[in-house]
């Protein structure tokens, strides 16, 4: 059995979806959250079935990517079984969507969410009404707890003894201002909405929006979680990971070194000496980059992020950035993939999908590269500035701010074209729930242990083998007059640069050896963040913005950041600020 | 503000429009820009109501109990009227 689930953006689909499949799909509080297609399988009502998580539209004539992407689907109907989400918030703005599928005649369920909110803001709903009226089987449910899922699993036996029954009949207008005048019939008839006195979220909500409050709000907001994350994250590595790697894992580590008689084994396992972050062994500095300095700050940053997205702030925040956005050719929303890509770049790509045009898409890309370094290699900075003033730290990030805006504002020059209008649903705020968020932050955690552990493993590993054969050294030897001379960086930085690419964590991990004074630390740390995005970002960009779109990018953040880099190392060294 | 045929209109873009329930009397688009506000329920001869406006910058409204954010340049181009 094939079951689709659709529904407009942020009814909840997602959350559907967790419970029904058991795997756990991301679910935040903002139209767009997923913009990939999404299959598991699940037993209803004692019936194995595939489930197909589709991205929210709001029209099967919609015509962002996730919306085509969606209608097509839905108009292929090689499917049993539509179950359409709506929010009971929303009952009116989604019944759109609900006629347009009611006029495909396909067996069709539709789940009425959020009940306990939509009650909680004095919307009635009469289910019973609505039901007749549409001629579809309705069910209340409330996805976040549960809720109705009975009710469901019952009524999918009853389909599938009968599918013919589940295939409403009523007449549907064709017209999309005709059926917005069909709606208005029905939500007369079926919605009461009783004035309530606004409830904490709803004034915060509006304290959060008006420009007067508003700025002061997003500025707080924004110091406070940087504050958070690096409390979280520092308090992390100091209490817990740092003892516990020193205490008792690298006693351990210790004694089996002494074990290995043969050489190049001991320094590819155990590095070429005892420091951690020096040494490169695998079972060194392999377990101390990502489990020590990397692993808490991204378990901090996805808390904050985590909480942030289930409130429903980003939206609000995309409204406020909206006019500054549109000086560097970008509306509002642009940046939502920005903030996803502070923690890691793949799903900041992805989520340039929420994007219309291409334009909209290559601004947004490639100021991610430069404003926006992914959580790893924040944390690698902050690790290799610690002994020095957070100031300077601040400098970096500023410095790569700056950097970003410039070269978004050029791009918005040279790229024909005008930026799109902003245009989207501003979601009410919720009560982030606490299982929500944990299972958010264990989907995210377990992407980073699949992906960068095991990459930053082989990174090091790939990188003594270089070393052994030399290889390094030829490079460091044929680029060093480049770094020397037009950067002030000493010619080893070149090694690092040459491999850097691989893991960015890495590649800022790969400079302490050198012992670095602090105005080349921070040289190299913004060169090493702008000059190319890292492998795993670079096939994701591709496959998103094609190639030639994803050269340019590129291409020109490439050029962006040698230029800029050679100002910095300028500005540093003439400036006498440090 | 004139109307696409030329004719002289009562009525101020979204964008100038106060703070209060409005009545959008048309959209001064093309194709496109009609069918993506139509889906979102923002049609000629519907009531809105204007809650923010940002200045030089976005509007915010509600519609169909649901509130949307629209850039400048957008609304800009909806005609509305006070609704008394």
């Amino acid at each position: 059995m094939k079951i689709i689930l659709t529904g407009n953006p942020n009814v909840g689909k997602s959350v559907v979806f967790s419970y029904l499949t058991g795997y756990t799909a991301i679910s935040s509080n903002y139209p767009g959250t997923t913009v990939e297609i999404l299959t598991g399988k699940a037993k209803i009502g004692g019936f194995d079935c595939d489930i197909i998580d589709l991205p929210g539209s709001y029209s099967l004539e919609g015509d962002n990517i996730a919306e085509k992407v969606a209608s097509d689907i839905i108009k292929k109907s090689d499917y049993d079984l539509i179950i359409n989400i709506i929010d009971a918030n929303n009952l009116e703005r989604n019944l759109l969507f609900a006629l347009e599928i009611i006029s495909l005649r396909t067996p069709l369920i539709f789940l009425i969410n959020k009940c306990d909110i939509a009650k909680n803001r004095g919307v009635k709903i009469n289910f019973t009404e609505i039901e007749k009226i549409l001629n579809v089987r309705i069910i209340p449910i409330i996805a976040t707890v549960g809720f109705g899922f009975d009710v469901l699993d019952n009524e999918f036996k009853k389909f599938t003894q009968n599918k013919e029954k589940y295939i409403p009949d009523i007449p549907v207008p064709s017209d999309t201002i005709e059926k917005w005048k069909k709606i208005g019939e029905i939500i007369s008839k079926v919605q009461k909405i009783e004035h309530k006195h606004p409830t904490f979220l709803e004034k915060l909500e509006v304290i959060t929006t008006t420009p007067v409050t508003a700025i002061p709000f997003a500025l707080i907001v924004m110091v406070l979680s940087f504050y958070i994350i690096r409390f979280i994250g520092e308090g992390l590595i100091n209490n817990l990971f740092a003892p516990v790697f020193n205490n008792y894992y690298f006693p351990v580590i210790e004694k089996l070194r002494n074990y290995i008689s043969y050489d190049t084994l001991k320094m590819l396992v155990f590095g070429k000496n005892p420091v951690p972050m020096e040494g490169f062994g695998i079972l060194t500095t392999g377990v101390y980059v990502p489990f020590v300095v990397v692993l808490p700050y991204v378990f901090s940053f996805y808390i904050v992020l985590g909480f942030l997205e289930d409130m429903g702030y980003l939206p609000r925040l995309a409204v406020i950035l909206d006019k500054f956005s549109h000086k560097i050719g970008l509306h509002g929303y642009g940046s939502i993939p920005l903030i996803m890509g502070l923690g890691c770049k793949v799903p900041g790509i992805f989520s340039l999908r929420i994007l219309e045009s291409n334009r909209d898409k290559i601004i947004a890309g490639s100021l991610m590269f430069l404003v926006a370094p992914c959580i790893p290699q924040t944390a690698m900075i902050f690790s290799i500035l610690s002994k020095y003033s957070i100031l300077y730290t601040f400098i970096v990030f500023i410095y790569l701010f700056i950097v970003g805006v410039l070269a978004s504002f050029l791009l918005n020059r040279f790229i024909k074209g005008i930026s799109s209008d902003l245009f989207v649903e501003i979601p009410p705020y919720h009560i982030p729930l606490l299982k929500n968020m944990i299972c958010k932050l264990n989907i995210r955690i377990k992407e980073f242990f699949k992906d960068a552990i095991i990459a930053i493993m082989a990174g090091i590993f790939f990188i003594n083998i270089l070393d052994i054969l030399n290889i390094l050294e030829k490079i460091s030897n044929f680029f060093s007059p480049f770094f020397k001379n037009i950067f002030s960086l000493p010619p080893e930085i070149s090694s690092v640069v040459a491999t850097g690419f691989l893991r960015k964590d890495i590649a800022i991990t790969l400079l302490t050896p050198f012992n670095l004074g602090l105005k080349e630390i921070m040289v190299s740390s913004f060169f090493l963040v702008t000059y190319l995005p890292c492998l795993a970002s670079m096939m994701v960009l591709r496959k998103e913005l094609g190639n030639k779109n994803s050269f340019y990018v590129m291409g020109f953040n490439f050029i962006i950041s040698l230029i800029f880099t050679f100002i910095f190392s300028i500005l540093l060294n003439s400036l006498k600020l440090i | 503000m004139t109307s696409l045929e030329g004719g002289v209109m009562e009525g101020i873009s979204l964008s100038k429009a106060p703070n209060a329930k409005l009545r959008v009397l048309k959209i001064l688009g093309g194709e496109n820009l009609f069918k993506k506000l139509s889906i979102m329920g923002i049609y000629e001869g519907v009531i809105i109501e204007k809650k923010l406006n940002y200045k030089n910058g976005p509007v915010l409204i509600k519609v169909a109990n649901s509130e949307i954010a629209i850039g400048r340049g957008m609304s800009n181009k909806i005609v509305v009227k006070e609704e008394k």
